[in-house]
Formats: structure tokens, C-alpha cells, sequence
């Protein structure tokens, strides 16, 4: 007893040491292994707060910037409503179902980016939206050129994205073009491509074609621009292509973004569930 | 000793205003992320006890992973270079030297402190890049990125370190 006592006694620092390294270690690896699920809330009210305080100032040195991207995007929008198109159709038979034809399935939260980074090997966008707003976990945010991520944690007012540019994030994307899907994640270095994986080998891929979101998962829509196509390499032991995509969102400038809010996710979950429930 | 707990809060939050307003807005490139903030536990006074070194280390460690969302990996880093700081000093400086209350550049010079925060960014930054992502990035990549970031913080340090040091001595109060 006395020795063991004397043990600690001479080793308390070195011990202390590796108790509190371990409960580092438990930390991260918690957030880790859940998708930063359990990402630590107080900090993101904490952090959101002073990130919020810092853009407010930082803002007005770039105004004009970005009243002239939302502009854009404006214009861009009003090309596309039905009044800025010329109905060339002459089609007697054709029903105009007023009723109820289309239902709502997105509603999009405009949020601003309060806090961003993309030299980690996980990144977050912090945004000025939470929970008292609309926003909840597993919500797909992009802004006009192209997605940005995925929201992983919610406190009242803030939101944690963990952006594209993060080592777990994985999107579904297709080709526009020949509708073949695949998954993409991140490289890791260059914050301008990304990797897109599982398109079989035949499939033709020329360098420039259009990457754009599948709608396979509840995360996004379909057809949100994620970007081109920059290199495509065959490797002959595996049956895959590996295409480099060029990404279209500019990370290093982001300022508005939207947050996608899916009406009928819950309905989705719950065929989710029922399916396995049946297996 | 009193009169250092002030300045040593004052320093605290003027670092991480400092990372997480400035530095860890920079976005240099991916092979560059300068660290400012381990520059708290460096500056504490000689004579601070090192399970106090290694708590602090830790809590304001936790206190940066908060503010930018890296749960963990801050204050494993700065609890590993509270623990390693007294063999650091002992190693690095001649015997008989007298000491300030605290590092001072103007006190022990350049050359002490730059192999001081060279040594002890390294392990900092180096210990953080590793448990970030030890096997998302290729080796040669990790290597890289830890000697590129040690010396752009090292040079931010510095500035910082001529900025806000007295050049006053304090030896004889």
C-alpha cells in the first residue's frame, strides 16, 4: 500500500499526463465516430456569437461584392420563370392539372456564413441559422455555384456545416449527362477537386462534362451543379473510372448560402426503416 | 507572482481573439496553417508549477477547439507542450543563466527563442496534424505541412513577441 502510494506520488505528473491525453483522445474520437453528432453545442453558441459579431464588421468591407452575386443570381433566377419563356407548343390535348400536380417537396433557409475554413482536414462552416429557425441536422446547404455541405449540429441560433471539403463528407453525384451515378468525397489537399468514384468503366467521360447532384439522397435535389470534370483515369485491376472534379463552389468566398429543408424526409425515413423492418 | 496572473489572462484572450478572428481565417493553402495560440503555455512564467503548465495547456486547448469546432485536438496538443516545457527550457538554456519571471525576447534573445518556439511548435503542430488526420494524408504530406506551418507561425510568434514584450528589465524587482 505504502509503495503504491509512493508510486503515485512520484509519478502524479506523468500520470495526469495520460489521463487527461486519453480524455482528449475520447473527445475526439466521440465526434468522430458519430458524425460530430455529439459536436460540442456550448461551443457552437459560444463560437457563433463571436464569428457573428466579427462578420458584421467584416461585411461592409465587401458589399458590393456580394449585392452583385446576389444580382447575378437574381437575373439568373428571373430567366427561368415561366413569364421570361415563350410558349412555342400547340398541343389541344393537353390537360392543365392546376390541382395538384406539384407538391412542395424543398423549402430553402437562406442563411450567411459566419465562420469558414479550408485548410483543415475537416472543415466547418459555422452559419447564422439554427434550430428556433427551421434548421436541423442532415440538411444539404449550396449557395448559387454549386453545394457547400451538410449540416451536422444545431444550437438555437447556429448552425455547423461540415463542408465538402471535409475527409467524411461523401456526397451522391451523377453525370448529367448519361445519368450515371457515384460517390464523391474530398482529396483532401486541394480545396478546388474532389474525387468521384463508382462510375463503371464504360461509361464515356470526356474532361469538362457536367457533375451534378443525383437526388438519390434526402440531403439535396436533383441536378445542383457540383461541377466539371477535370481528369478521368482507368486503372486496369478495377472495373472503376476515377474521375477528378473540378468544384464549382469557391470555398475561399463564400457569403450566402442555402440550406435545404426536405418536406418529405420523415416519409422517407420511415419507408427507410419499414424496408429493412421486412428483410 | 500576483501580477502575472492579469497579464497572462490579458495575453489568453488576445491570442485566441488573435487565431480565431485572424489566423485561422487566413486560409493560406492547405500546406500552411499558422498557430499563434500555443504561445500562451510558452510565455507562462518560469517558475509555474508543470501540473498547473499542463492544465492550463489543456483548458485552453479546449477553449480554441470550442470556438472553431476541433473537439479534442487543441488541448491534446497544448497538454502535451505544457508537459514537455521544463525539459524544453532546461535543455535549450546554459547553465547558470539568470532568469526573468517570464520569457522575454529582449531578455534571452533571438536565438532562444527561436529554437524555443521552433522545438515546441514542431511538436505542437506536429502532434495536432497527426491525430487531425494520421491516415487521411499521405506521410510526405504530413511532413511538409508541419514544416511549412511551423515556420510561418514561428514568424507570426515573433512579430507578436516584438509587438507586445516590455523592454523593460525586471530582474531586480
Amino acid at each position: 500500500m505504502y509503495n503504491l502510494f509512493r508510486f503515485f506520488l512520484r509519478y502524479y505528473l506523468f500520470i495526469l499526463f495520460i489521463s487527461l491525453e486519453f480524455f482528449c483522445f475520447y473527445l475526439t474520437y466521440r465526434t468522430k465516430k458519430y458524425n460530430q453528432a455529439a459536436y460540442n453545442n456550448f461551443g457552437l453558441a459560444v463560437g457563433g456569437k463571436v464569428h457573428q459579431s466579427y462578420t458584421g464588421i467584416s461585411d461592409y468591407l465587401y458589399l458590393r461584392r456580394m449585392s452583385d452575386s446576389l444580382v447575378n443570381e437574381n437575373a439568373a433566377l428571373r430567366q427561368r420563370l415561366i413569364e421570361s419563356k415563350f410558349d412555342n407548343k400547340v398541343d389541344s390535348t393537353q390537360v392543365n392539372d392546376s390541382v395538384g400536380r406539384y407538391v412542395q417537396h424543398f423549402n430553402y433557409i437562406t442563411a450567411r456564413v459566419i465562420y469558414n475554413s479550408v485548410d483543415q482536414a475537416s472543415n466547418l462552416i459555422y452559419l447564422n441559422r439554427g434550430k428556433l429557425q427551421g434548421v436541423s441536422r442532415q440538411m444539404g446547404v449550396f449557395n448559387a455555384n454549386g453545394i457547400v455541405g451538410q449540416v451536422i449540429s444545431v444550437t438555437d441560433n447556429y448552425a455547423a456545416v461540415m463542408s465538402v471539403l471535409s475527409k467524411d463528407f461523401k456526397v451522391s453525384a451523377k453525370l448529367k449527362k448519361s445519368e450515371y451515378f457515384g460517390n464523391m468525397h474530398w482529396d483532401g489537399i486541394n480545396s478546388t477537386t474532389a474525387t468521384l468514384e463508382e462510375i463503371p468503366k464504360h461509361v464515356p467521360v470526356k474532361v469538362g462534362d457536367t457533375i451534378v447532384t443525383s437526388g438519390f439522397s434526402e440531403l439535396f435535389p436533383r441536378n445542383i451543379m457540383i461541377g466539371t470534370v477535370k481528369k478521368v483515369k482507368t486503372q486496369a485491376d478495377k472495373n472503376f473510372l476515377e474521375i477528378t472534379v473540378n468544384l464549382s463552389t469557391d470555398f475561399g468566398n463564400l457569403s450566402y448560402v442555402y440550406i435545404v429543408k426536405n418536406i418529405r424526409r420523415n416519409e422517407l425515413q420511415s419507408l427507410d426503416s419499414l424496408s429493412k423492418k421486412n428483410d | 507572482m500576483i501580477s502575472q496572473i492579469p497579464i497572462n489572462l490579458i495575453r489568453f484572450f488576445l491570442l485566441l481573439l488573435a487565431q480565431i478572428l485572424i489566423f485561422s481565417n487566413l486560409n493560406f493553402s492547405s500546406f500552411i496553417n499558422p498557430y499563434i495560440f500555443p504561445l500562451f503555455i510558452l510565455l507562462l512564467p518560469f517558475e509555474t508549477p508543470r501540473w498547473l503548465l499542463m492544465l492550463l495547456g489543456f483548458f485552453s486547448g479546449l477553449a480554441l477547439d470550442m470556438l472553431i469546432g476541433s473537439t479534442g485536438m487543441h488541448a491534446a496538443a497544448g497538454l502535451l507542450i505544457g508537459y514537455l516545457r521544463p525539459f524544453l527550457i532546461s535543455i535549450i538554456t546554459p547553465k547558470g543563466t539568470e532568469f526573468e519571471i517570464s520569457p522575454n525576447i529582449y531578455a534571452q534573445g533571438l536565438t532562444w527563442f527561436a529554437v524555443y518556439l521552433g522545438v515546441a511548435t514542431t511538436v505542437y503542430l506536429g502532434f495536432y496534424f497527426v491525430i487531425e488526420a494520421v491516415t487521411f494524408y499521405n506521410f510526405f504530406f504530413l511532413l511538409l505541412k508541419t514544416i511549412l506551418s511551423v515556420f510561418m507561425s514561428v514568424a507570426f510568434m515573433l512579430i507578436f513577441l516584438y509587438l507586445f514584450s516590455s523592454r523593460k528589465k525586471r530582474r531586480f524587482e
